[in-house]
């Protein structure tokens, strides 16, 4: 009786089916916006803190002077650090997202579904910027490294104060990129039923049974969330950089472009 | 050991199955100014460079003072800090400052307070005629300006020595001048100064002795007037009417 009334309600032409349902529903839908935004911001934010420390164990190198114990230790962290980075870039987000959380149920851990989507988030993220990172380093001209050393800076100093400045100033485009894929790559948590924007969408389409309209609606706020954030990310870069060139691709099979003026 | 401040060693150094250095045994008296001469690839820069250990030696002994820096145990940024390096190609902190790049090292490394650091930088970069670009981004400078900064950089560690690895190579030649002139006027009794260089003029001029090195060993030894004008060796004698 109700679910005809519902379906009753709504035009039967596409534009006038899309209009309905926004009007009806957009507070579920901005619902959906604050997750995307808060899943995927804090997500990339806490993957490049994550990012940075995987990093360190990651570019261990192995010296001649190093004791045996030492050598060890460095093999160990560098096995670690390289598998992490294996698994996180080798399975889909979806599947490590249902992992995780049915996985900690099965354990008896219930940890809150916003928490676990958070977490699936950084993880993923912080094992894409590792490797940016990484690539960051290496393309560091050595002779930074070099002159570092000539003055006696310990390695930890070296990163804190020379090396991660200029690689996350280079490196900034690649993290903005990861942010806008993570808006996207949000959706996937649907799957643990993380009440981001695709779920929404996916729960209206089923109240009125018009999936196109729906999903076409969540498309376009993806669409928009997307161009305001490479739109904010090139004013901040133009904002700390002057005039140097950046450009935000929106996929991660688009190679980075920087230009350094 | 007492008047050395460097002492090498039987050092030996092999880069792939190549020997480089070929047993090397050499004192720098504390306080001296000792260049190094030889045709490229003679292993100059090596021998330089494993004396703060950018290099590690394949076999034989650094001893900075008493302490053999080759061993594992060692601190090695602990000693690094005493034996500052102006290199080739700058090598200045490109995040940073001219004047960070001068306070890091004392605030990082020597623990000294910010303004002590400010002022000690201040001082030197005034020497090296840098004060006027105190804040300018290290990236926006010539080449040498570059090199008097990273001169500046190595003053402020209050070093006991300072390596230069050919410091005017790079340099286009209008500039080789304003660097030489700086490195003779920051020239002092309390600092060892070892230079890798092909200026033979200043070799000569500021050397207490100069060095001759070629194919991995030392050919030839002795004060700036032997080697330029009193060697009978042969390839010493050649290198030095070649260049």
């Amino acid at each position: 009786m109700f679910t005809q009334m519902i379906l009753s309600s709504i035009p039967d032409d596409f534009i006038g089916g899309i209009t309905h349902i926004f009007e009806n529903n957009y507070e579920l839908y901005l619902e959906g916006i604050k997750y995307t935004l808060i899943i995927s911001l804090l997500g990339t934010s806490l993957g490049l803190l994550l990012s940075l420390l995987i990093t360190i164990f990651r570019i261990q190198e192995i010296e001649k002077r190093d004791s045996l114990f030492t050598r060890f230790l460095k093999r160990l962290s560098i096995f670690v650090s390289s598998s992490y980075v294996e698994f996180f870039r080798g399975t889909p987000m979806m599947v490590q997202a249902a992992i995780f959380y049915y996985g900690l149920a099965t354990l008896g851990f219930r940890i809150p579904i916003l928490i676990a989507g958070i977490l699936i988030v950084t993880l993923n993220t912080a094992a894409y910027l590792t490797e940016v990172l990484r690539s960051g380093i290496n393309g560091i001209d050595k002779g930074q490294i070099e002159g570092a050393k000539s003055i006696g800076l310990p390695k930890s100093k070296m990163y804190r104060y020379i090396i991660f400045p200029q690689v996350l100033k280079n490196m900034f485009p690649a993290i903005g990129n990861e942010l806008v894929v993570n808006i996207k790559d949000t959706a996937v948590l649907s799957v643990i039923g993380v009440s981001e924007l695709f779920y929404m969408g996916k729960s209206v389409a089923g109240t009125y049974y018009r999936y196109t309209e729906s999903f076409v609606l969540v498309a376009l706020i993806y669409l928009i969330l997307v161009l305001m954030t490479t739109r904010l990310l090139t004013l901040f870069v133009r904002l700390l950089n002057g005039n140097d060139k950046y450009s935000f691709p929106s996929s991660q099979s688009v190679p980075v472009e920087v230009n350094h003026g | 050991m007492d008047n050395n401040i460097i002492t090498i060693t039987d050092l030996s150094k092999s880069f792939d199955g190549t020997l480089v250095l070929k047993d090397i045994n050499l004192n720098i008296r504390k306080g001296s100014v000792t260049t190094i001469i030889g045709p490229s690839g003679s292993g100059k820069s090596t021998l330089l460079r494993c004396i703060n250990q950018l290099e590690e030696v394949s076999s034989g002994g650094v001893f900075f003072q008493d302490t053999n820096i080759t061993e594992s145990n060692v601190n090695l940024s602990k000693i690094r800090s005493k034996i500052a390096m102006v290199f080739q190609s700058f090598n200045l902190f490109n995040n940073l400052s001219v004047l960070e790049n001068c306070t890091i090292g004392p605030i990082k490394v020597l623990n000294l307070s910010k303004e002590q650091s400010n002022e000690r930088a201040q001082q030197f970069l005034e020497k090296v005629g840098m004060l006027p670009f105190i804040n300018r981004k290290v990236t926006t400078l010539s080449g040498g300006q570059k090199q008097r900064v990273a001169i500046a950089r190595a003053l402020c560690m209050d070093p006991e020595v300072i390596l230069f690895d050919e410091p005017t190579s790079s340099l286009d030649p209008e500039m080789v001048q304003e660097v030489l002139d700086v490195m003779r006027n920051v020239i002092s009794e309390d600092i060892s100064f070892i230079v890798v260089t092909h200026e033979m003029d200043f070799a000569f001029d500021v050397s207490d002795r100069v060095i001759f090195m070629d194919n991995g060993e030392i050919v030839e030894d002795g004060e700036p007037s032997y080697i330029f004008h009193n060697s009978k060796n042969q390839r010493l004698n050649k290198f030095i009417n070649r260049v």
